[in-house]
């Protein structure tokens, strides 16, 4: 279990963050002001801290400098959009910035590539006869190697981890190819359909019309 | 060209010309009289001449006791007078034909021609004198000539004197008024270029400081110094940078309110857009939604939704109030203030806080509308501050001439560092009380804007614990 604590001031946001964590099975804590943030980061149970900026008492790069020595990662949340900011956030040892406001999905992909980079999200990942081994590369179905792309990997890991989320295309092309343009959308559907294909999801990996995709969890059916 | 250079150059050339033509018209003028002292001079010295040259004719022709000399006893006299001539001075003795007679000491080098010139001139029948000077081999003569009548017969005689020494001090003269004139000059340009550069100081100080000034250092003043034309300007100068000074800040400050306000307004503004994004995100990505869960995400949604509506109202308030006339009317206090409290009975029962309000009966001239909306936000404030069953008191009446409304509560109060800042756009004393209360952080910014169209300011007085109360002073002009 991933457990993130969230230091932000204003109770609405630090909810809907707590609620957008938990649907990937991630435990949040929230801190409403700075000091009870530093008291609590200072525990050391945490694998990640969402820390904002603007903070009643003691501001959030405050905050950073007095937990930089927990060695937890930390991401800083800002409706500022000043470089000069953003600058100063990562010098003080953030690994990230995220600028509100911000979409459900991408704070879970920022959250998951930090979290990747310290090593404490799973390697292997099983869904029912299949098992994805994301640092080797490797996929197999029952014990036997399927063989796929790699712009296909990376799109059944994408999948696995977000499991009954509805992901748009535009999500897919910016997490996997990079770039956000919505002409190339067929792109997504054609690696899709391959994956369906070749890992034999049809009914698990389902399309959502006008949104996008859906990988149904394994223990709900 | 700089001003000190031309001030200097311009100054040099009149003083040199002056001093240089001054002395040049004496000495010629001392030189002149020196001349003409010696031309009287050489001309007596030619009048003893010719009349020992007659004396001697008459008696040696008494002597000899003969009626009429002979030509060669003439020239006999001639000769003896000419060579008794004292210091061995030059003269001569011609015949009217002008052939030498007798001539004695003439230099060599005498030029003939020149002199034959010299003696054509002579008128022959007047009794007049002909002086000239001549230059002979670096020995300046002057020499006078005139005819003589001696024994019926007219002669011509020339006495020549050494006159060298009158040219030699005019020329030693010219050298040393020379030497005088260069080394006058190179003391007087020196004094000159000293003066010039310490009167034109002040000018070079005035425009390194106007540079400085240019160059958006509007602290420094200039000190006052040099004639006084230049302490004037300095002066003039120093108020022209505080003018400046103080129009910059003043600038700076709304140019710095402006860009707190927007940065205010947009993290206000993102604040409640999180969430709402946030939620209505998950509820379109997440499978299963259930009621509790709907119910808590979407009613999130809703509350944020109508911050960010009170936020846009209270910003339209602000905007228009930038920008309209006010309609000022003679109002009466007691009843604005009767009025205020009726519009705000909900609030206080729903708080259950009771208010007290004491008026002297004073007209104004205000915007009815505007300055209702003026108490019914300080009120409010005193509302929300206010604990149940605490009572807010509201007094207006005179003081030191000024119309002043006093709005009490015995509520939370706020600490001295709140009460400074309580009027700044955005200020919340407590966030997430105020936003629970719908509160977007502008309503005494709203106030403070429609204090200042009223010739009216805000004062806060406030202890913690203890309560606050906010006085309306309104200037003694907008009484009626």
């Amino acid at each position: 279990m991933i457990n993130i604590l969230i230091i932000e001031d204003d109770r609405n946001i630090a909810k809907m963050i707590k609620a957008t964590l938990s649907i990937v099975n991630y435990n949040g804590t929230c801190c409403y002001d700075g000091k009870s943030g530093v008291h609590e980061a200072m525990k050391g149970m945490y694998d990640l801290i969402l820390l904002d900026i603007m903070l009643p008492e003691m501001n959030g790069f405050e905050v950073m400098d007095a937990i930089k020595n927990c060695g937890t990662p930390v991401i800083f949340l800002t409706a500022m959009q000043d470089v000069a900011d953003k600058v100063k956030g990562l010098r003080l040892g953030a690994e990230d910035y995220i600028v509100k406001p911000f979409e459900a999905l991408e704070l879970l992909a920022r959250i998951d590539v930090v979290l990747r980079r310290s090593n404490k999200t799973q390697n292997i990942i099983t869904y029912g006869t299949l098992s994805v081994d994301i640092s080797s590369h490797i996929i197999t179905d029952s014990g036997v190697p399927v063989q796929l792309t790699p712009k296909e990997f990376d799109v059944i890991v994408y999948f696995l981890q977000h499991q009954d989320i509805a992901v748009s295309r535009e999500r897919l092309l910016s997490n996997i190819w990079g770039y956000e343009f919505e002409g190339e959308s067929r792109t997504v559907d054609i690696h899709v359909q391959q994956v369906r294909r070749k890992l034999g999801l049809k009914d698990k990996l389902i399309t959502i019309p006008k949104l996008g995709y859906r990988l149904e969890s394994q223990d709900k059916t | 060209m700089k001003l000190w250079q031309r001030i200097f150059l311009s100054s040099l050339c009149l003083i040199i010309v002056a001093v240089n033509v001054i002395s040049i018209v004496l000495l010629n003028n001392s030189h002149k009289l020196i001349i003409e002292r010696e031309q009287s001079h050489a001309i007596k010295e030619y009048e003893y001449f010719a009349a020992s040259f007659a004396n001697s004719a008459v008696y040696e022709r008494l002597r000899s006791e003969k009626i009429i000399l002979s030509e060669a006893e003439i020239n006999q006299i001639g000769s003896s007078i000419v060579s008794s001539r004292p210091n061995g001075q030059p003269a001569a003795v011609y015949t009217y034909d002008k052939e030498v007679i007798a001539l004695s000491n003439l230099p060599e080098l005498f030029s003939l021609t020149e002199f034959n010139r010299f003696i054509a001139g002579i008128n022959m029948t007047a009794d007049s004198y002909s002086i000239r000077v001549f230059n002979c081999a670096g020995v300046r003569y002057m020499a006078v000539c005139s005819t003589l009548r001696v024994e019926d017969k007219v002669y011509l005689l020339m006495t020549a004197s050494d006159v060298s020494e009158i040219y030699t001090l005019r020329d030693r003269q010219t050298d040393f008024i020379r030497k005088v004139g260069i080394i006058s000059a190179a003391v007087i340009s020196l004094i000159l270029l000293v003066t010039v550069i310490l009167l034109l100081r002040p000018l070079s100080r005035l425009n390194t400081y106007t540079k400085a000034i240019a160059g958006g250092n509007y602290k420094i003043r200039i000190r006052k110094k040099g004639s006084r034309e230049f302490r004037e300007l300095a002066d003039n100068m120093n108020i022209m940078a505080d003018s400046i000074q103080s129009n910059a800040a003043r600038l700076e400050k709304i140019a710095e309110d402006r860009q707190t306000f927007i940065a205010n307004l947009a993290h206000e503004m993102k604040t409640p857009l999180t969430s709402i994004l946030g939620f209505a995100d998950l509820l379109r990505i997440k499978k299963n939604v259930s009621d509790r869960e709907r119910v808590e995400y979407a009613g999130t949604i809703v509350e944020e939704t109508k911050r960010l509506r009170s936020l846009s109202g209270k910003l339209m308030e602000l905007i228009a109030l930038g920008g309209t006339e006010t309609e000022k009317k003679p109002v009466s206090i007691p009843e604005m203030i009767k009025d205020t409290e009726s519009a705000l009975t909900p609030i206080l029962q729903k708080n259950s806080v009771s208010l007290s309000a004491w008026s002297e009966d004073i007209m104004i001239s205000a915007d009815e509308e505007l300055f209702k909306s003026l108490l019914y936000n300080i009120i409010e404030n005193a509302v929300k501050a206010s604990a149940i069953g605490q009572e807010i008191n509201i007094r207006a009446g005179m003081s030191d001439g000024n119309v002043v409304i006093a709005v009490t509560d015995h509520g939370i109060g706020m600490s001295p560092e709140d009460a400074k800042k309580v009027f700044e756009p955005f200020y919340m004393v407590d966030k997430s009380r105020s936003r629970k209360a719908g509160g977007a952080g502008l309503g005494l910014a709203l106030c403070v804007k429609i204090a200042e169209l009223h010739n009216a300011i805000l004062t806060i007085d406030s202890k913690l614990g203890e309560g606050t109360t906010v006085y309306i002073i309104i200037s003694g002009e907008e009484r009626l």
